[in-house]
């Protein structure tokens, strides 16, 4: 399993990386091997606001569904419409696939470093 | 929690990576590195191998033996003879399944019926109170054997190959026949649970397993977990007891010929004689038939409120196990079955069918839902809240011509 160690990670294991005001939220390779193969995500559009710890979409594999939880509290920018058609693409590529960027940032849930992060799914298992 | 069984393979399913987990008191593979999509692509296009060793093998012997199972289970035993097999449903006074079952005839003496693994306890209290009033008995050898199941359009050349011979079975689905290969007895059966017009279950004994096992991986084969098995069998319209046998989500028992294949897996034929639920079967048939040929009245409804259906989303999203189905606006009934299952462009039809190199992914499944609900009737079905269009179709795949399972996909 890999981690970056230049992004922040949730409890409910999405990685969020800020730069210049935007927020750029995915999914960690842990979830993507806990899921399986990804098959569909329910993506927001763009203008949507999220809330940080609140659902903001959901990512679909072929055992489960499973909610995508905001890291942040914001505004969606953009959203990764190649998953629409490439779903598999967080599974090849879990940190470089991203899924939504959010802008005027408000507020965040309790986000772990790396190091935190792979003590915390050390412990999950 | 009481302690999981292993199959015989446990260790190379452990030592390939498979994600394991608790399948009806077994600790099987779920999945392999390569993934649930792989799997069922590879299955479908060469050979997949499933370790099934963890369903019940019980073998039926004595002198009443066919008396017996006439009696508990839906199909003629009577029409098999040595080296057939038949699919069958272990039915209960009312016309609903304690189990479905395989019943094979490798030699004149007894007969071997495979049963769910999750229901092979349930099975047992069922007919042994059943199996004293007979001279004859069960002999649980679950634990003695192992069981691989061999399935895709190479499988048949690779049990030829280990067996030097040209051909493992006659042709065609329910053949069986005992073969060495490279020493070792190997009880082969052209059956499966994955749709594939050629595939086949083999039956070994414990000590052989992963000679089998490491033989098939070597000439091509690969393995697949239960979930690959899982969407394999959805694709083909298989049911799975517990979804679309059993009881349904309002704890009501399912009629058998709810389900297209009971026409297959019920005999009503004079040699078969009185068996456990014959009336009330009999009932379900004329309903079925009715609703087939679209004149099911109310008097019908009343027999056969629901049938198990193929559906098809087609709006974006993927429908699950319990999500309602309704059609004109009226709950119709749930999915019982389904996910988002892949499969192969293809070109041509039968028998000159080929597999393009391109794949699609499509969100299919299977429902329980109004007897009346015509094919190709638009319904919808709740997806979270939220309620998408869908359809009932035919089928989803057309797997009567070897070697390719071709899907039929809605547009």
């Amino acid at each position: 399993m890999t981690i970056n160690p230049d992004m922040k990670y949730t409890k409910s294991h999405e990685w969020v990386k800020e730069e210049d005001g935007i927020a750029v939220v995915g999914i960690t390779d842990f979830a993507q091997d806990a899921l399986g193969d990804v098959v569909f995500v329910n993506l927001p559009e763009a203008g949507d606001e999220v809330v940080a710890g609140e659902s903001f979409g959901d990512v679909e594999s072929v055992k489960a569904v499973s909610d995508l939880v905001s890291p942040v509290s914001g505004i969606v920018q953009a959203v990764n419409e190649e998953l629409i058609d490439a779903p598999e693409m967080l599974n090849s590529d879990p940190y470089g696939a991203w899924i939504i960027k959010v802008e005027q940032v408000n507020d965040r849930e309790e986000l772990m470093d790396a190091d935190d992060y792979e003590a915390f799914c050390a412990e999950e298992g | 929690m009481s302690e999981l069984k292993r199959t015989q393979l446990y260790n190379a399913h452990v030592a390939a990576g498979a994600t394991m987990v608790d399948f009806g008191g077994w600790e099987m593979p779920i999945q392999y590195p390569s993934g649930i999509v792989a799997e069922h692509l590879y299955t479908r296009k060469c050979c997949g191998i499933f370790d099934v060793s963890h369903m019940g093998r019980l073998l039926i012997e004595g002198p009443d033996r066919l008396k017996f199972l006439q009696h508990v289970l839906t199909s003629n035993a009577a029409a098999l003879t040595r080296n057939k097999a038949q699919y069958c449903i272990i039915p209960n006074e009312n016309g609903s399944a304690v189990d479905d079952a395989y019943l094979y005839m490798f030699d004149e003496d007894r007969y071997l019926l495979v049963v769910n693994a999750s229901n092979t306890d349930k099975d047992l209290a069922w007919l042994e109170p059943i199996v004293k009033d007979y001279d004859c008995r069960i002999r649980n050898i679950t634990g003695e054997t192992i069981s691989i199941a061999v399935q895709g359009p190479e499988s048949g050349k690779m049990l030829a190959k280990l067996a030097g011979v040209e051909d493992v079975t006659a042709p065609a689905r329910n053949n069986l026949s005992i073969l060495d290969m490279e020493g070792h007895k190997v009880w082969v059966a052209r059956t499966g649970y994955t749709g594939e017009p050629i595939g086949y279950e083999i039956f070994l004994k414990n000590e052989d397993a992963e000679w089998a096992w490491n033989r098939l991986m070597e000439l091509g084969a690969k393995p697949a977990g239960l979930g690959a098995r899982d969407t394999l069998r959805m694709e083909a319209m298989l049911p799975l007891y517990g979804d679309e046998l059993g009881v349904d989500e309002e704890g009501k028992e399912m009629p058998i010929f709810a389900l297209a294949l009971a026409r297959f897996a019920v005999s009503f034929d004079e040699g078969k004689g009185e068996f456990i639920g014959r009336a009330a079967l009999a009932k379900q048939a004329e309903a079925q038939t009715a609703f087939r040929e679209k004149r099911g009245t109310a008097a019908d409804l009343e027999i056969l409120p629901r049938r198990v259906r193929p559906i098809t989303l087609l709006d974006r999203g993927v429908m699950r196990h319990g999500m309602d189905v309704y059609y004109n606006g009226e709950k119709v009934g749930y999915v019982t079955s389904a996910t988002m299952i892949p499969y192969y462009k293809t070109e041509g039809e039968g028998a000159e069918a080929r597999l393009l190199e391109q794949t699609g992914k499509r969100a299919i499944g299977i429902c329980y839902i109004k007897a009346d609900v015509p094919t190709n009737a638009q319904v919808e079905v709740d997806v979270r809240g939220k309620r998408l269009k869908a359809v009932i179709p035919l089928k989803h795949v057309a797997n009567n011509v070897p070697p390719y399972v071709i899907p039929v996909v809605v547009q």
